[in-house]
């Protein structure tokens, strides 16, 4: 841990952070694939 | 909405409570507030470097005929200015207040993801020496402005690639900020701290947060499909392999019309916190402005099309996007009424914060009335591709979004370093931004209106005298922003000691002033309990 961390210990917590920091990942993600495959599809039709 | 009990939570060493020395502090840096002022060193940077860009501009344009650069060079300065000012400046400036702002407002020891923080900093620097080394490469940097229209765009030399990777950069560091700040504020508010007690800031920037994971995507699989346009011979926007250019707009546009609101949000997040302080009044409706931020930002996503009126679309098309872009100027006049109401009868007094968000109010104002003007469709095919375009957006952008972050800055920056700043050096700074600020932009209208197309370097003789006014009024402004530099190091530097209020008498509601002033390193390592 860096010195300038403040640690956060509590289990619930650190899992409602991180699935909360996947999940919007993966919405960002699938934007930008979904896009993109949407005018793939576009293209082919 | 489940609420993160950070009090027993949030541990702390006492021997953890000191940064560390030199240049690691920095690099390694996962401190919310050493993070925000980064990002605000970072903005300040960029905010000059896109301005003397734009100082060659207003002198190009300062005589008709062509005077001191050739004219794609004066492309690469419009298209680059652009591009540094929204993605180098006024984004990472408002991440920079959100950092600083957001875990002091919400009584949260730090953002969720401190790491993420540092590393969706740290991309800045890399992506804009990227875009600006593109000044040496062969054919220059890009010069198809900033909305990177194909087939245009696709004619950039070399330095194609080196701004598509840059924008890439820029994209990823926004969306982990975004992501940071959402799951900040949902996971680690004091307890007590419901979503509707959340100061207007936080609110603003949690709407703001959405909104750039919805969009930022999207532009970058816009670039990936230009790069493959370019590189791997696809035709997704090249018309001689089937493709569609105006495909390229909508998608661009569907982007760049929330990235519009992505920049002014805050913003008014930001007035929304001062003109109640300095009125010493409650902010009038304060419920009602949450809900005119998410109105405004559902409608950004369904006006994207009234950027592209003159490329020709059905009768019904141009309807919609007219109407919607007009249902804008509900929610925006419910916000422009509350903040007049905040201050109606109201024991005002004239510090620099409170000076920037009035300017704000007043000028974002003209911007506003300007942009219906543009919605209308038949207008629209007079002012497209105009300098009445070129003044609309820079009234939304100068006068809104930068004095939107400079109030924020007055507001805040005691609480930061702990000093109290030099009043009338500030005051200065206001006065001649707030002057200049019009004789720059105010005149354009009136070219825009008699016909002066905009990304041109030269100009027919009868545009020449509101050019001069223009270009003098653009060294103006761009001088006095000097001053502000000079408040800011000063204030770093030293000065009379800020209490713990700060605005002494004005009473100011929110967490981050109950803090003394500078707040300790680790702020609410216990979390507060809000009544």
């Amino acid at each position: 841990m860096s010195a300038s961390e403040t640690s956060v210990k509590d289990a619930s917590l650190r899992r409602r952070v991180r699935n909360g920091a996947l999940g919007l990942g993966l919405v960002a993600v699938a934007l930008y694939f979904g896009f993109m495959a949407l005018l793939v599809y576009r293209s082919h039709h | 909405m489940a609420h993160a009990h950070t009090s027993d939570t949030a541990h702390h060493d006492d021997h953890h409570d000191q940064p560390a020395t030199g240049i690691k502090r920095w690099l390694f840096a996962t401190n919310h507030k050493d993070i925000g002022t980064m990002y605000l060193v970072f903005s300040l940077i960029m905010f000059f470097i896109g301005g003397a860009m734009a100082m060659v501009i207003r002198a190009e344009l300062f005589q008709p005929g062509l005077q001191l650069v050739d004219p794609v060079f004066f492309n690469q300065m419009t298209t680059n200015h652009a591009l540094i000012m929204i993605f180098g400046a006024v984004m990472p400036a408002f991440v920079g207040l959100a950092n600083w702002m957001v875990p002091l407002q919400i009584g949260a020891p730090d953002m969720a993801l401190p790491r993420m923080n540092n590393f969706s900093f740290w991309i800045l620097p890399f992506a804009f020496t990227l875009l600006l080394s593109t000044l040496f490469v062969p054919g220059g940097m890009a010069a198809g402005g900033w909305t990177l229209y194909p087939p245009l765009s696709l004619q950039t030399g070399d330095s194609f690639p080196m701004l598509i990777f840059a924008i890439h950069m820029m994209g990823a560091s926004s969306i982990m900020g975004a992501i940071n700040v959402i799951v900040t504020i949902m996971n680690m508010r004091a307890p007590g701290m419901t979503l509707l007690k959340m100061p207007l800031f936080a609110w603003s920037w949690l709407i703001t947060a959405y909104l750039l994971i919805a969009v930022m995507p999207v532009l970058a699989g816009a670039v990936t499909m230009l790069l493959t346009d370019h590189f791997f011979k696809t035709s997704f926007f090249n018309a001689a392999g089937g493709g569609d250019p105006v495909m390229f707009e909508h998608i661009f546009w569907f982007f760049g019309h929330p990235e519009v609101y992505i920049m002014v949000l805050p913003a008014f997040g930001i007035i929304s916190e001062i003109l109640p302080t300095f009125s010493r009044k409650p902010l009038f409706g304060a419920t009602s402005m949450i809900y005119a931020i998410a109105s405004i930002a559902f409608l950004s996503f369904i006006v994207w099309g009234h950027h592209m009126f003159a490329d020709g679309m059905p009768v019904a098309a141009q309807l919609f996007y007219m109407m919607a872009t007009m249902l804008i100027a509900v929610p925006t006049g419910v916000k422009v009424f509350n903040w007049t109401a905040t201050m109606w009868r109201g024991s005002l007094s004239f510090e620099p914060p409170m000076l920037f968000a009035i300017a704000f109010l007043f000028l974002f104002s003209i911007g506003g009335f300007s942009g219906l003007m543009l919605a209308i469709v038949p207008a629209d095919f007079q002012y497209n591709q105009t300098y009445f375009v070129v003044a609309h957006f820079h009234y939304v952008l100068v006068p809104g979004a930068i004095f939107g972050i400079m109030a924020g800055v007055y507001y805040w920056i005691p609480k930061w370093t702990g000093h109290m700043y030099n009043m009338t050096l500030a005051k200065w700074h206001f006065w001649l931004s707030a002057i200049f600020v019009n004789v720059l932009f105010f005149p354009q209208h009136f070219l825009g209106l008699a016909g002066m197309p905009r990304r041109i370097p030269d100009y027919a003789v009868q545009f020449t005298d509101w050019n001069m006014v223009s270009s003098i009024g653009g060294f103006a402004f761009g001088l006095s922003q000097i001053l502000f530099a000079v408040v800011i190091v000063q204030c770093i530097r030293g000065g009379k000691k800020a209490t713990a209020e700060v605005w002494e008498g004005t009473h100011p509601t929110g967490l981050e002033w109950t803090l003394p002033s500078p707040p300790p390193y680790h702020s609410f390592t216990t979390a507060p309990v809000i009544p």
